[in-house]
């Protein structure tokens, strides 16, 4: 399948453009920003798009990466790419106790959780005091080197989803994407096949909690300064709608949607008309592409002289109880 | 130790609701076991309460001699009892193959890490996997639609599948839950064929089905349930041959 040659695929991509772009400022600005996105998106992508949890927390999961690179290195002189680890290991570990409680909802409850957990946290770094910088937020953070260029951070950006979607695509090609994949068509068909389904929702909402982390670490970097509402709740809405119109369950779609609906934010007139156009994407793609824009990558149909005696898909009741 | 899944006055109650009342059952390896019954007869209140998703009120279920009855029914897979369901529950775009795939779970030993990082114990054990499942689908003539949807399948097909994806966990007992309703006569016998290879190896097989020509093939004891109680139980041709089940089970014309 064309999903195991993901990794590379990106990375031939963000290299060609890399060169296209030159130092164009602005340019990189956006590809930097393109690709921060996609380790968000790519977060929504495993959690919602491979194992059905749809959660509203990734930007505050973002939020906490930032601030733990951003406290630590700004107010204690630490190295970043020693926070690196922190950064992507503290919101793991709090998604982790976090998905326990929540994987049993219902997953319109679940989502509900998640945002509630979202709203806490935002709240909390507001009260964060001097720790946090509370609602003027934090402001000092290094960069990763003294040489950091748009250039070279444009090039580590995109480097970080090279290395996430390796990782996200070798996953899903294994005996624990199967299951993961299982779990989100059918829990009960999952426990047949011998799988903890909460252990697995847990894990799999844990590993797009460390995602998220990652572009948090990534932004607070480049941007110097930090700020409660950066990662708020319309960026986690963000982040799903460019995992949707992507298409969450292929490996590569929320990338895609990255690209595609940051140039349409680019390119688009007016703070206002955006949510508009963005709506409007949202719900052309659904209608054309159910699956995303990369969903026809899936599984292929096979060619009408193959399927002699066969039913259609409606006769098969996959998801009636026995 | 005492092998075999054995059910000893098994009560399943569902508020007032007796579902199941006294019911005990012997499955040895290597046997094939039938129980049959009509609609709410209790057939599959058994069958859940066996594999792990109903507690039974009173009674014990025990699996070669471990008490079973409280286990998480994925923990039950793992120690060795795979299930089908009566109504496959397959997605529709994944092909044969890959559904297959999804039953080795039980022998899945890679890391997460071990997983992400492609590490050469994975890709061993990825190989291991697809060969055993090549030699399952080539068991039970699976092997020309491998990449077929599941969902472009013939019902028997999706069938056989789903006994394919529970075989492949290498389970020492396998209950099937009415495996041949809504197949054709050559389907059955595919299926029955694959069933009776699977005892040869030495699998105990509960075999809950409405079809008694089907039962009657491939079980040598046979449990009558109706109305959550065992009506009769004994070997085929004593059971086929009781007034009182022909009376209940076929209705009084056949008698």
């Amino acid at each position: 399948m064309i999903e195991k040659w993901s990794a590379l695929i990106v990375l031939v991509l963000a290299v060609l453009a890399a060169i296209g772009m030159g130092s164009n400022a602005a340019w990189l600005g956006t590809s930097t920003l393109i690709a921060i996105y996609s380790l968000l998106a790519l977060s929504v992508g495993i959690t919602y798009g491979q194992a059905g949890i749809l959660s509203v927390a990734q930007g505050a999961f973002a939020s906490m990466g930032a601030y733990a690179t951003g406290i630590l290195t700004a107010r204690y002189g630490i190295s970043p790419f020693l926070t690196l680890p922190v950064s992507v290991l503290l919101p793991a570990l709090v998604a982790l106790p976090l998905a326990r409680l929540v994987s049993p909802l219902s997953p319109l409850v679940l989502a509900i959780a998640t945002l509630m957990f979202a709203t806490i946290v935002e709240i909390l770094l507001r009260g964060g005091g001097d720790l946090t910088g509370g609602y003027i937020g934090l402001s000092g953070i290094p960069p990763l080197f003294d040489a950091q260029t748009p250039v070279t951070f444009n090039l580590i950006a995109w480097f970080a989803v090279v290395v996430v979607v390796f990782l996200y695509a070798n996953l899903m090609n294994s005996a624990w994407g199967r299951a993961i994949n299982t779990v989100r068509h059918d829990p009960m068909r999952a426990v047949a096949d011998g799988t903890n389904v909460t252990r697995l929702q847990s894990l799999v909402f844990t590993l797009g909690a460390g995602m998220a982390g990652l572009a948090g670490w990534l932004y607070a970097h480049q941007l110097s300064f930090i700020s409660p509402d950066l990662f708020g709740i319309p960026v986690s809405i963000n982040a799903i709608l460019m995992a949707v119109v992507g298409g969450a369950g292929v490996i590569l779609g929320p990338v895609a949607g990255a690209v595609v609906l940051s140039f349409f934010y680019e390119f688009l007139p007016g703070q206002e008309s955006r949510g508009m156009f963005y709506g409007a994407a949202l719900i052309l793609t659904l209608v054309v592409a159910p699956s995303g824009l990369l969903g026809f990558t899936r599984f292929r149909r096979r060619s009408p002289a193959v399927r002699r005696g066969a039913v259609s898909a409606g006769a098969v009741p996959g998801k009636v109880a026995s | 130790m005492n092998r075999g899944i054995v059910v000893s006055s098994v009560t399943v109650r569902f508020g007032g609701v007796t579902a199941l009342s006294d019911v005990s059952l012997n499955v040895q390896p290597r046997d094939i076991v039938g129980v049959i019954g009509p609609n709410g007869s209790g057939k599959s209140t058994l069958f859940n309460a066996v594999s792990g998703l109903v507690r039974p009120a009173s009674g014990e279920i025990r699996i070669d001699g471990q008490d079973a009855v409280g286990v998480p029914p994925e923990t039950l897979v793992r120690q060795g009892l795979a299930r089908t369901f009566q109504t496959p529950r397959v997605d529709p775009v994944l092909p044969v193959e890959a559904a297959i795939l999804c039953g080795f779970q039980t022998k899945a030993r890679q890391s997460l890490l071990g997983a992400m990082l492609h590490l050469p114990g994975q890709r061993r054990e990825e190989a291991q996997m697809r060969a055993s499942c090549r030699a399952i689908m080539e068991r039970l003539g699976l092997i020309e639609v491998a990449d077929v949807p599941l969902g472009e399948l013939p019902m028997g097909q999706v069938r056989l599948v789903d006994v394919a994806r529970a075989m492949a966990s290498e389970p020492r007992y396998l209950l099937l839950d009415e495996p041949a309703a809504g197949l054709s006569l050559l389907e059955q016998r595919r299926l029955a064929a694959a069933i009776r290879l699977l005892a040869a190896d030495g699998v105990g097989v509960l075999l809950v089905e409405h079809n008694f020509g089907l039962v009657g093939e491939l079980c040598r004891h046979v449990t009558v349930l109706d109305r959550g109680k065992v009506l009769l139980e004994g070997d085929v041709a004593t059971v086929r041959s009781n007034p009182v089940f022909l009376q209940t089970y076929l209705g009084s014309h056949a008698a």
